[in-house]
């Protein structure tokens, strides 16, 4: 057992730990004064003034489904299940589109949906992608009130609206 | 009152013949899960007596993710998010040390400036930790000023790794067979900037709170852990040095490149109080921060271009057997068990180690006699992650 046990010293102790404890605290006072005017605020005021997000920053993420060949292969690297898709074969006679890289489409994407709000950000899923479709944003103000607004459904038009802002 | 553990009564704490005479029930005192001082959600339940401390029993899983079992259902690319947060402080060296685990079992070359990439990056993240160990310790003691003076360091480790790797606490960064991306030369002459400038807020902390009176009275002499209680308890880290033994797996047992490096190991000396109280735990972290300091000097020095990532396939399947590898992270000695069917896609059984497990055991040792501030002393200069706690 270990008991702290203050003893009381002489009157010399006394007075001794009373300057050592006055000198101290003021050294570390006069490190925090020169803070007023020599130091510059180091902090951002956050709604007024905004940081640049670096390039490689993980926010919500984006599929840009006229790219998306529904290989699954995102939806088979998240971690936590998150992804959501469904396709069809295409209809007869319609004719093959291609990717932005080139690679044909041979199924209709009929669900692309994504559960922001169990998404880890971890980007597993944007580094298999293989016509680099799904990408990380830079939006990361997508509070919402119900959990279930947290789905974002890829196909739908507001949802691809975004597709200007985001992809270059 | 009946415990889990059913401890029965507690004996009260004699400290002299007045309070023996004094001496009425116990009072169960709840510290937690939702008190500052116990950084996360601990819980500790508290038999008092007055202001002393009889028992502290520390109640553990409200932060428990069944990671353990989680992993049995990943791929192991997969484990490596959930990984991050078992100690979401120091997430770079919690998949350094999985991605190691995986390694050993495939038998990948990772090549050698991923290699220095990661000892870069682990050395920063220990800075990080040790920074937040630092603000928060004092915050607890009821300084708030030095946490701000961490954080702001802390921030520019931080932002660094944001453009490095896309994320600022949970990074995914180190991968299976070498590290995601690589680093531009700006942003390792803005890693060997911070190790300049952190050298000289290291100083700084020194006056503002190590030789602090008010802060040595407060930590000098409190919590002893003697070096046969860390032994018998399995300690290791910072707890184990601050106890005054010269114990590192980075210069012991080198793994990666560390054999290469110089730096030396500091330990507890006992300069004020005595060996293996809160204060030498404490001076063990903040000279822990300048070795780390040499050590990214010299890996930046050792750096030449060259591929980021090995040879690893695309779909990574296992031999059958056992692997176990540790290595040091800023709490301690974190190791991971990996338990692998023959070519199996996900782990039979992946068993971590906790180091700030071990060092939560060993509160309810050394608390009996402790006035509750100074327990609240103890509980801080352990430095405790209750991510990795729980897992």
């Amino acid at each position: 057992m270990n008991t702290t046990v203050h003893q009381t010293g002489s009157v010399k102790d006394y007075f001794s730990s009373l300057y050592k404890g006055v000198t101290s605290t003021a050294k570390g006072m006069w490190i925090t004064f020169k803070y007023v005017w020599a130091v510059k605020p180091v902090s951002i005021e956050y709604p007024e003034v905004r940081e640049v997000l670096p390039e490689r920053a993980r926010m919500r993420l984006f599929n840009d489904v006229q790219n998306c060949i529904s290989c699954t292969q995102c939806a088979m690297a998240c971690p936590v299940d998150c992804i959501y898709i469904a396709s069809e074969k295409m209809p007869e006679g319609s004719e093959i589109k291609k990717t932005s890289n080139g690679q044909p489409i041979r199924l209709l994407l009929t669900q692309f949906t994504i559960d922001t709000a169990l998404c880890c950000y971890c980007g597993l899923c944007t580094t298999v992608c293989p016509t680099e479709c799904l990408t990380h944003s830079h939006d990361y103000e997508f509070s919402q009130y119900t959990i279930d607004s947290m789905k974002y459904d890829y196909l739908a038009p507001d949802v691809i609206s975004w597709r200007d802002r985001i992809v270059k | 009152m009946q415990t889990r553990w059913d401890i029965g009564e507690p004996e009260a704490p004699t400290i002299n013949s007045e309070t023996e005479q004094l001496k009425s029930e116990l009072l169960t005192l709840n510290m937690g899960p939702q008190h500052p001082a116990t950084h996360g959600v601990l819980r500790i339940e508290i038999w008092t007596d007055s202001e002393i401390v009889a028992h502290a029993i520390p109640h553990l899983g409200y932060l428990h993710r069944c990671m353990e079992k989680h992993a049995e259902n990943l791929d192991y690319r997969g484990i490596i998010p959930f990984v991050d947060r078992l100690d979401y402080l120091a997430a770079m060296n919690m998949e350094w040390t999985y991605a190691m685990t995986v390694e050993k079992m495939l038998g990948t070359e990772v090549p050698r400036r991923a290699e220095l990439l990661r000892i870069i990056t682990g050395e920063l993240q220990r800075i990080a930790s040790h920074l937040m160990a630092f603000g928060t310790y004092a915050l607890d003691l009821g300084a708030f000023t030095p946490f701000l003076y961490a954080f702001e360091e802390r921030e520019k480790i931080l932002r660094l790794f944001e453009e490095v790797s896309g994320s600022r606490l949970l990074y995914n960064y180190i991968w299976i067979g070498g590290v995601w991306n690589d680093w531009t030369n700006e942003q390792i002459e803005r890693a060997s900037q911070f190790c300049d400038t952190m050298e000289e807020e290291a100083k700084k902390y020194h006056e503002l709170v190590s030789t602090n009176k008010i802060f040595i009275e407060r930590t000098a002499n409190v919590g002893v852990m003697s070096l046969q209680d860390c032994f018998d308890y399995g300690a290791s880290g910072p707890v184990l040095r601050g106890s005054g033994f010269k114990w590192d797996l980075r210069k012991n047992i080198p793994y990666s490149l560390y054999s290469e490096f110089d730096f030396d190991v500091p330990v507890g000396t006992g300069e004020v109080g005595q060996v293996g109280d809160c204060w030498n735990r404490y001076i063990v972290r903040m000279k822990e921060v300048v070795e780390s300091i040499k050590i990214i000097r010299q890996a930046i020095a050792k750096l030449e271009p060259g591929p980021v990532m090995g040879k690893v396939p695309k779909i990574i399947k296992l031999p059958k057997g056992e692997v176990y590898v540790r290595a040091e992270c800023p709490r301690g000695e974190l190791a991971f068990h990996l338990v692998s069917e023959e070519g199996g896609k996900k782990p039979y059984r992946l068993k971590v180690k906790s180091p700030c497990f071990t060092h939560v055991s060993m509160l309810p040792h050394i608390a009996p006699g402790q006035m509750i501030a100074d327990f609240v002393a103890s509980v801080g200069s352990i430095d405790i992650v209750l991510g990795e706690v729980d897992r």
